[in-house]
């Protein structure tokens, strides 16, 4: 407590305690070496009025310690150098031990009124100035631009207010040890689990044993209108002894005044990224929407008129005919692979927009199968789902996607004349469906890998493709909500591809009385 | 067919696919006109009087879509639209102002004259007399009498069932988008609860197709709509 006086700067006019004492054990002498020469000419009465005019000075500008010191020394003072006998403490005449006592009574009281009343202006006055101080501070946290700013004002006032330093640690911040404040550039040394424990409790965290280590030895929550934003760290640089009801209420205004600025400031964040999103997201169509026009136009000029070549009437020769037909081919493949190319592109320049709707799943396996169409022709389709499966909320274009490429894939791995199976089956909150085939089965090796980019299962096979299938039937499974598993057959079947969908809470169709 | 080649408005801007799907109308016995842009499109088809209307929806003066609802204000002819794959949206809107088909990009030559066949066929048979009783695989409907028969065995439908298939039944080989469905069987306050039509639709499929699940008749067309095939 006394080293918080002696080095608060708001407290202005006390000096340390043996100055205060020095001085009014000099006044009090001042005073009898002044009386001394007056004896002859003046009552004791009147010097005893200038001993009490002495110690009521004393206690307005020194304080109520000193009024009670200088209460004592005068009446030891007036006796020694006053009274008969003088230079001796003895007493003539017992009356003036009355005079003792009322002089010491009315010494100590108007002593500790004076100071009460000079103690009570001083406070009343530091108080102003700090809620001044409070004002002027919210005025400018307000205002304030960024994260740093606010740092800095906060820094500033606990810096002319209590000659400590501050450090404001947000629940994103790396969690170090130092956090520099700005104003002086000094260092807050923190204590990360009272961060942690202010941050969740909400409440005051206060620990003396650290400041000895050189910590920050009070955690103030900044709680703010949903939650906690982060933490006021304060250190004192001393050991703060006992924390005056004022001092903590004048920290605890301040953690809110920062905490609102705080959140002022995320939600600012929050818009402008939002807005941002927005705008790169209708960049990116508008980017992809071009792109997709450009390949596409060639691509359909070229499918159509290699088309076009083998209706030419009359026919042509068997061999120009093989090339025309050959040409259709490529460029099919040509335009399937732009399609997963910008599919990817789409998907993953992030943020999958779905369209999800509730429908049954039979429907997309059913319009997956008429899409692929001749590409299916070799390999029945067996789709065995379950009879009560509920509808279930997805975006159908995109498990349309899923299924082709799946049903794809078997198509061109499995031998000619097998089926590729479709099965679904439910659990209580998943609805999982497999695709199998029996061909030979993904390498073991790979079947972890084999959902990421350009990674396909038999880098040697003659058959083509660019390993994106997969990986794009993930980006959407994982967009679903669910997840995509590739596995072997148990009774040495072929590949077999397994994803979940969550099943969620359908609409009701209420029946029609018919 | 009548005695005269019917007339077909192409409205592309790409040159290459002008010539082969020109060609391929011709094919049909089709006399093709060519319009590059919209503004070009719509000025034909005023001094032209198509018989069908074959529009790319990615036209450099503007958006396909404006030239439909234009066109739809004082002409009835059937639009075969040419979109790209992932333009959902395009397509829903370019039907839900009046097209009746789409086709997406790229798309078989064989495909482009079957849907050509199949929308002329329509503006014809509209001229004519409708028959009441529709035949589709083994199913027999007839409208006049609101009887509907499986294999020579009478299907019972639900009334909602029945209005979604005489609805499907009146527009064959043409996609009707969800919104349009939603609104002429439930009404205007059912249009975006999909699921009603999704359920209903797998009814009819349950009842009239031989594998409700690739069924032959009632296709999907994907995030667009339905589709119902003689």
């Amino acid at each position: 407590m006394k080293k918080t006086e002696s080095q608060a700067t708001s407290r202005p006019g006390r000096q340390s305690p043996i100055g205060q004492f020095a001085l009014t054990i000099a006044a009090c002498i001042g005073t009898t070496l002044l009386a001394t020469p007056l004896l002859g000419h003046l009552d004791l009465a009147n010097i005893v009025m200038l001993f009490l005019l002495t110690v009521l000075l004393i206690a307005v500008t020194l304080g109520r310690n000193a009024a009670v010191l200088a209460s004592i020394l005068s009446v030891l003072l007036f006796d020694i150098f006053f009274v008969e006998p003088r230079f001796s403490l003895a007493v003539d005449n017992i009356q003036y031990l009355v005079t003792f006592a009322v002089m010491l009574a009315t010494a100590l009281i108007t002593g500790q009124l004076a100071a009460g009343l000079k103690q009570g202006a001083q406070e009343a006055r530091i108080r102003e100035q700090r809620t001044q101080a409070l004002y002027e501070l919210a005025r400018q946290l307000a205002g304030a631009p960024t994260l740093e700013r606010v740092r800095e004002l906060a820094g500033h006032f606990v810096e002319i207010q209590f000659a400590a330093h501050v450090a404001i640690i947000l629940p994103t911040d790396q969690p170090e040890n130092d956090v520099p404040t700005s104003p002086t550039g000094a260092t807050v040394r923190v204590e990360p689990h009272l961060v942690r424990v202010a941050l969740d409790s909400g409440q005051l965290v206060r620990s003396d044993a650290v400041s000895e280590l050189g910590l920050a030895s009070l955690y103030l929550p900044l709680r703010a209108s949903l939650r906690s934003r982060g933490v006021l760290a304060v250190d004192f640089g001393y050991d703060p002894g006992y924390l005056e009801a004022e001092t903590q209420s004048l920290l605890e205004a301040l953690a809110s005044l920062v905490a609102v600025a705080v959140e002022r400031l995320d939600y600012v964040d929050i818009t402008q990224r939002k807005e941002l999103t927005i705008q790169s997201e209708r960049l990116r169509s508008s980017i992809l929407s071009a792109l997709s026009h450009d390949l596409r136009t060639p691509l359909t000029a070229l499918v159509g008129l290699a088309d076009s070549l083998s209706l030419v009437k009359p026919p042509l020769p068997a061999t120009a005919l093989d090339t025309a037909l050959a040409m259709h081919e490529q460029a099919a493949r040509l335009a399937g692979l732009v399609d997963n190319l910008l599919d990817m592109a789409r998907l993953n320049a992030g943020g999958v927009t779905l369209r999800r709707e509730w429908q049954p799943l039979e429907e997309v396996i059913g319009a997956s199968i008429k899409l692929l169409g001749s590409a299916l022709a070799s390999h029945p389709v067996r789709v065995s789902l379950p009879p009560d499966l509920p509808l279930i909320e997805f975006d159908a274009v995109l498990l349309e996607r899923v299924f082709c490429n799946l049903l794809e894939n078997a198509a061109k791995y499995a031998p000619e004349g097998t089926p590729i199976e479709i099965v679904a089956s439910q659990s209580s909150d998943l609805v999982t469906v497999r695709v199998s085939d029996h061909g030979p089965g993904f390498p073991t090796a790979k079947r972890d890998e084999l959902f990421n980019m350009f990674v396909r299962g038999e880098t040697e096979s003659g058959k083509l493709g660019t390993g994106l299938g997969l990986a794009i039937c993930r980006t959407i499974i994982e967009a679903h909500g669910g997840r995509i598993d590739a596995d072997k057959m148990p009774d040495g079947g072929g590949a077999s591809v397994c994803f979940t969908l969550p099943k969620g809470l359908p609409p009701t169709v209420e029946e029609e009385k018919s | 067919m009548s005695a005269a080649a019917p007339k077909v408005l192409l409205i592309e801007d790409e040159k290459q696919i002008r010539r082969f799907v020109r060609a391929a109308l011709e094919e049909e016995g089709c006399q093709v006109i060519e319009a590059e842009t919209m503004a070009q499109g719509l000025i034909e088809a005023g001094s032209r009087k198509p018989d069908l209307l074959v529009l790319d929806l990615g036209l450099p003066d503007g958006n396909g879509v404006d030239l439909i609802r234009d066109l739809r204000g004082w002409s009835d002819v059937p639009i075969l639209i040419l979109s790209a794959r992932s333009q959902e949206n395009d397509k829903i809107d370019a039907l839900d102002a009046g097209a009746d088909d789409y086709l997406t990009k790229p798309f078989a030559v064989g495909e482009l004259r079957a849907r050509v066949r199949a929308l002329l066929r329509r503006s014809y048979r509209n001229s004519e007399a409708a028959t009441p009783v529709v035949e589709f695989g083994d199913v027999t409907v007839d409208l006049s009498r609101r009887l509907v028969s499986r294999g020579g065995e009478t299907v019972h439908l639900t009334p909602l069932e029945y209005r979604l298939l005489a609805t499907l039944l009146g527009h064959p080989g043409r996609v009707l988008t969800q919104r349009n469905l939603l609104r002429e069987i439930w009404g205007p306050s059912y249009v975006e609860s999909s699921h009603y039509l999704r359920v209903y639709v797998g009814h009819l499929r349950q009842k009239l197709e031989d594998d409700p699940t690739q069924p032959k008749h009632f296709l999907t067309e994907t995030g667009v709509g339905y589709r119902f095939q003689p």
